[in-house]
C-alpha cells in the first residue's frame, strides 16, 4: 500500500516565513537597502548612467578582498551593475596587469605592478584621470590628510590619476608569533623588542619543544620579495637609514644618495636568516611555499614565528579565530637601539582607472564613497591594520581592538615619513621608467645565500650593491640622454634628520 | 611537350589554392607573423608596452650570449630533455609491449589509467604536485617517513639539488600515456603473420622483440623521439606552476627565462620584451637545429 505523504512544517520553516513576511510588511516604511546588507550606501551625488554594465576590478587582495567581496555585491545591486573582482597576489598582478595593458583588456580599476612608475602609466595613456568621475573632487581631496595626494606620485598635469584609500604607514615584516610556543620557550615579545640573539634562541627552543612536530620560524621562501622585505626592514631597524618603494627609492640612504645593500646592518639581517636555518630552527620546506602558504601554516601549529605584515591579522581572525597569537615590532641587532623606519609620502593601494574603461562614473562614485568618513570607517572595521584606512578620524571611530589596534599604534611609533626624490624632482620618474633591477636582484641573492647556491654574505652583498649602483647610474644617464634634468644629487637630502618626518618645508629648504 | 605557363597552372589548380587559403591565412596570422615580429622586436630596446622603442641592432643578442643566467637556462633545458625523453621512450615502450598483449584482459583499463594524466590540465597537475611534494604533510614525504626511507622530510621543490629531478619525474608521469599510445600505434602496425612466423621459427621472448619487432618499429621510434624531444623543450606551464624556476634559478629553463625577462618580475621595474624576443629567437633557432639533425637522422635510418 502506498504510504500517504505527510505535510511536515518545521519550526525553522515557520520562523523563516514569519521573518520574510515581517520584512515585506515593513518594507514600505524602512529603506529597503538596510535589508540588503550591512552597508548604508548613499545615493550618488549625480545621476549615474542607467545602461548598467560590468565593472572589472583587480587588486592585491588579502583583507582588501575580504572587504570588497562584502561591499561589491551591495554596491552593484544599488547601482544596477555587476562587479567582477579579482584579488590576486602581487606576483600575479605583476604578470597579469602588464599583459592586460598590452592587449587592451586590463580591468576597469587596477593596481600598477610593484615598482612601476605611475608617470609612465600616465604618459603612455593607460589610465584616465578620476576628476571627471568623482563629484566635487577638490572638496573630496581636501578631506584627506596632507601628503596623500601629491604631484608626481598620484597627480599629474593638475589631475588626479591615482586614488588612495589607505595609508602606507605599515611594515610587512612584523614579528607574528604563537603565544603558546613563545611562552613555552620562555619569551614574551610584548615585554620589549626582541634582539637577534633572542629570536635565534627562541626559535631553537621552540624547535626543540616541537620535537619534529613544529619549528621555530617559517617564511614563504619561494616568494622572493619576502627575503628582501625582511632584510630591508631589519636593516633599517638596525640603523641602515634608507627609503622604501620602487627601485629608485628602496635601499637608498638619502643622506648620501647611495645604496645600503652592503651595509653592516643588511649583512647582520642576512646572517640572522642563515643562522635560523643552520640552527635547524627553520620550518623544512620554506623554499617551496609562498607567503600566503607560510602564513596559513602558522595557525596550524607548524611554526612559532613568522616575519609578516598586519594583513595576517584579518586572515587569521577569519580562518582561525581561536588561535592565540601576538604581534610585535621587528627584532633589533644585539646591543643596538631600534631606529625608525621610513615611508615615502603618499598613500598606498593606489587605484588607477583604465583609459579604456566605460565604467568611470560607477568607479568614481564608489571611490568617492570610500573616501568619505563613513566609507573609511567601513573599510577600517573590516580591513583593520592590514591596510589602514587613510583617514585617522575614521580609524579612531572604527573601534579597533586587539592586534589590529596594537599594530596601528606600533606603526605610529616606529614609522616616519622620509624623503622622496620624485617629490623633489619629477624627472626622477623618467629615471624610474628607465631603471631595471639588476639580475640577480637582492631578493634573489638572499634566496641564493639561503639555499647555499651562493657563498659569502659580504662578497655577495657588495657585488649586489655595486650592480644596483651601476643600474641606477645607467638609468640616470639614459634619462638625461632623453632630456631629463636629473642627477644622482637628486637622491641626496643633506637636511634629512632621520629622527623626524620629512615634510614640505624640508623640500623647500633644499 | 610544351609546359603550361605558371599562371595557367595556378588557374587550373584554383580550387586547390582556394581550399588551402583559409589555412594559409591562419598560419600567416598566428605563426608567420608572430615569428617575423619576434625577430623584429629582438632588435629593439623595448619594454613591450610603452610607446618608446629604440632600434639597437644585435645588442640584445650580444647581451644574451654574455649572460650566465641565459646559458644556465639553456643548458638546463637540454638537461631536462635528456633526462626525460629516454625514460619516457623506454618506459612507454615497455608498457606498450605489455598492454599490446591481447591475452591481458585488463589492458584497456591500464591504458586508461596511464593515459589519464595526459588529459588532465597541466596547471592543475603543477599545483597539485606542489602539495604532493610538500615537506609538511605532503603524501610523498609521509610515505617516505612512514617507511623509514628518510628520517626528515625532503623539500623536493625547495632544494636546488632535488627540484629539477622532481619536476622531471612529474613531467614523465604526466606525459607517459601519450608516449605509450605512440608505441601502441607503432606496435599495432606489426602484422600478426610476423608474430606467427617468428613463433614457428622458434623466436620467443626478448629475441622476438630485439631481433624482429624492434627493427620493424624503429622508424616510428625516430619520429617518437623527435616529437618527445621537442615536447620536453616546451615545459613552461608545468615549471611555472610548480617552481616558477626557483629556488634561485635551479629549475629555470629557457621558457621561464624568456617569460621572466618579458614580463615584470617580483622585483618590479619595466620588463624587456625586446631582450626576451632575442632570447626566444636564439632558443627557437637552437630547437630548429636539433629538429633538423633528427630529421637527417631519420632519413638516414630509413635508407638503412
Amino acid at each position: 500500500m502506498k504510504k500517504k505523504k505527510e505535510l511536515k512544517i518545521s519550526r525553522r520553516t515557520v520562523m523563516k516565513g514569519a521573518l520574510a513576511a515581517g520584512a515585506m510588511m515593513s518594507a514600505g516604511s524602512i529603506p529597503s537597502k538596510l535589508f540588503a546588507g550591512e552597508y548604508n550606501i548613499p545615493d550618488p551625488l549625480k545621476p549615474l548612467p542607467t545602461t548598467g554594465g560590468n565593472m572589472r576590478w583587480i587588486d592585491s587582495g588579502d583583507m582588501k578582498g575580504v572587504f570588497w567581496k562584502k561591499l561589491f555585491p551591495e554596491y552593484a545591486a544599488s547601482r544596477g551593475i555587476t562587479i567582477e573582482y579579482d584579488g590576486l597576489p602581487w606576483k600575479e598582478i605583476n604578470k597579469i596587469v602588464p599583459i592586460a595593458i598590452r592587449n587592451g583588456t586590463v580591468h576597469d580599476v587596477f593596481q600598477l605592478p610593484l615598482g612601476m612608475d605611475p608617470g609612465v602609466a600616465v604618459a603612455e595613456g593607460w589610465v584616465q584621470p578620476w576628476d571627471d568621475y568623482i563629484e566635487s573632487i577638490d572638496e573630496w581631496l581636501a578631506a584627506f590628510p596632507s601628503g596623500v595626494y601629491l604631484p608626481g606620485v598620484n597627480q599629474f598635469n593638475g589631475k588626479t590619476y591615482g586614488t588612495c584609500l589607505t595609508a602606507n604607514k605599515r611594515t610587512g615584516t612584523c614579528l607574528l608569533y604563537s603565544e603558546k610556543y613563545m611562552s613555552e620557550a620562555g619569551y614574551d615579545p610584548q615585554a620589549g623588542r626582541m634582539t637577534y640573539s633572542e629570536i635565534r634562541d627562541a626559535a631553537k627552543k621552540i624547535t626543540k619543544n616541537g620535537n619534529g612536530q613544529y619549528y621555530g620560524w617559517i617564511i614563504g621562501g619561494n616568494q622572493v620579495n619576502r627575503w628582501e622585505d625582511v632584510v630591508h626592514t631589519f636593516g633599517q631597524v638596525g640603523g641602515a637609514h634608507s627609503g622604501r618603494g620602487g627601485f629608485t627609492n628602496r635601499h637608498i640612504n638619502f643622506q648620501n644618495g647611495k645604496f645600503q645593500i652592503a651595509s653592516d646592518q643588511y649583512m647582520e639581517a642576512v646572517e640572522l636568516l642563515l643562522q635560523l636555518k643552520s640552527d635547524g630552527s627553520a620550518f623544512p620546506g620554506v623554499m617551496s611555499m609562498n607567503a600566503p602558504q607560510a602564513r596559513a601554516l602558522m595557525p596550524q601549529g607548524a611554526a612559532g614565528m613568522i616575519f609578516q605584515g598586519p594583513w595576517c591579522i584579518g586572515v587569521w581572525g577569519r580562518d582561525a579565530p581561536n588561535w592565540k597569537y601576538g604581534i610585535a615590532s621587528e627584532p633589533v641587532p644585539d646591543g643596538k637601539e631600534a631606529q625608525p623606519l621610513y615611508i615615502a609620502e603618499g598613500g598606498s593601494n593606489t587605484f588607477w582607472l583604465s583609459a579604456n574603461s566605460t565604467m568611470g562614473p560607477f568607479a568614481g562614485d564608489l571611490i568617492r564613497f570610500m573616501g568619505t568618513e563613513q566609507g573609511q570607517i567601513y573599510w577600517a572595521q573590516t580591513v583593520g591594520a592590514a591596510d589602514p584606512a587613510v583617514n585617522p578620524d575614521a580609524v579612531a571611530k572604527a573601534g579597533l581592538t586587539g592586534p589590529s589596534a596594537q599594530a596601528l599604534s606600533m606603526f605610529a611609533e616606529n614609522i616616519l615619513v622620509g624623503p622622496n626624490p620624485i617629490v623633489r624632482n619629477k624627472d626622477v620618474g623618467i629615471v624610474a621608467a628607465k631603471s631595471r633591477v639588476p639580475d640577480p636582484s637582492l631578493a634573489l641573492v638572499i634566496q641564493g645565500l639561503y639555499t647555499g647556491q651562493l657563498k659569502g654574505v659580504e662578497a655577495q652583498l657588495k657585488d649586489c650593491n655595486q650592480r644596483y649602483e651601476d643600474a641606477l647610474d645607467k638609468a640616470v644617464e639614459e634619462a638625461r640622454a632623453d632630456g631629463a634634468n636629473v642627477t644622482r644629487d637628486d637622491w641626496v637630502f643633506p637636511n634629512w634628520d632621520v629622527y623626524s618626518n620629512y615634510g614640505a618645508e624640508k623640500y623647500q629648504e633644499l | 611537350m610544351h609546359k603550361k605557363p605558371l599562371s595557367k597552372q595556378i588557374y587550373d589548380a584554383r580550387w586547390c589554392y582556394l581550399f588551402v587559403l583559409p589555412c594559409s591565412i591562419l598560419t600567416g596570422m598566428f605563426v608567420i607573423y608572430p615569428i617575423g615580429m619576434s625577430w623584429y622586436f629582438s632588435l629593439l630596446d623595448w619594454s613591450g608596452f610603452t610607446k618608446e622603442a629604440k632600434f639597437i641592432g644585435l645588442q640584445n643578442y650580444y647581451e644574451a650570449v654574455n649572460d650566465e643566467f641565459f646559458w644556465d637556462a639553456f643548458i638546463r633545458s637540454f638537461i631536462f630533455m635528456f633526462g626525460t625523453v629516454p625514460v619516457k621512450i623506454v618506459l612507454g615502450f615497455i608498457i606498450a609491449v605489455f598492454l599490446n598483449n591481447q591475452v591481458l584482459k585488463l589492458a584497456p583499463f591500464f591504458r586508461t589509467v596511464i593515459f589519464m594524466p595526459v588529459v588532465t590540465a597541466i596547471a592543475i597537475i603543477g599545483i597539485v604536485m606542489t602539495f604532493v611534494f610538500s615537506p609538511f604533510n605532503g603524501p610523498a614525504n609521509k610515505f617516505l617517513m612512514s617507511t623509514n626511507l628518510t628520517s626528515a622530510p625532503i623539500d623536493f621543490l625547495g632544494n636546488p639539488d632535488t627540484v629539477l629531478p622532481t619536476v622531471m619525474g612529474v613531467y614523465v608521469w604526466k606525459w607517459l600515456g601519450i608516449t605509450m599510445m605512440y608505441w601502441l600505434a607503432a606496435l599495432q602496425t606489426v602484422p600478426q603473420d610476423v608474430y606467427d612466423a617468428a613463433k614457428i621459427d622458434g623466436a620467443e621472448g626478448y629475441r622476438l622483440w630485439i631481433h624482429i619487432i624492434l627493427p620493424i618499429v624503429l622508424p616510428f621510434a625516430i619520429v617518437i623521439i623527435l616529437v618527445e624531444a621537442v615536447g620536453a623543450l616546451n615545459v613552461f606551464p608545468l615549471i611555472e606552476t610548480m617552481t616558477a624556476g626557483g629556488p634561485f634559478f635551479s629549475s629555470e629553463v629557457m621558457e621561464i627565462y624568456i617569460f621572466r625577462t618579458a614580463f615584470v618580475t617580483d622585483s618590479g621595474t619595466m620588463p624587456r620584451l625586446g631582450y626576451a624576443c632575442a632570447a626566444g629567437v636564439f632558443w627557437g633557432v637552437a630547437v630548429l637545429f636539433i629538429t633538423v639533425l633528427q630529421g637527417l637522422w631519420m632519413r638516414r635510418t630509413r635508407r638503412i
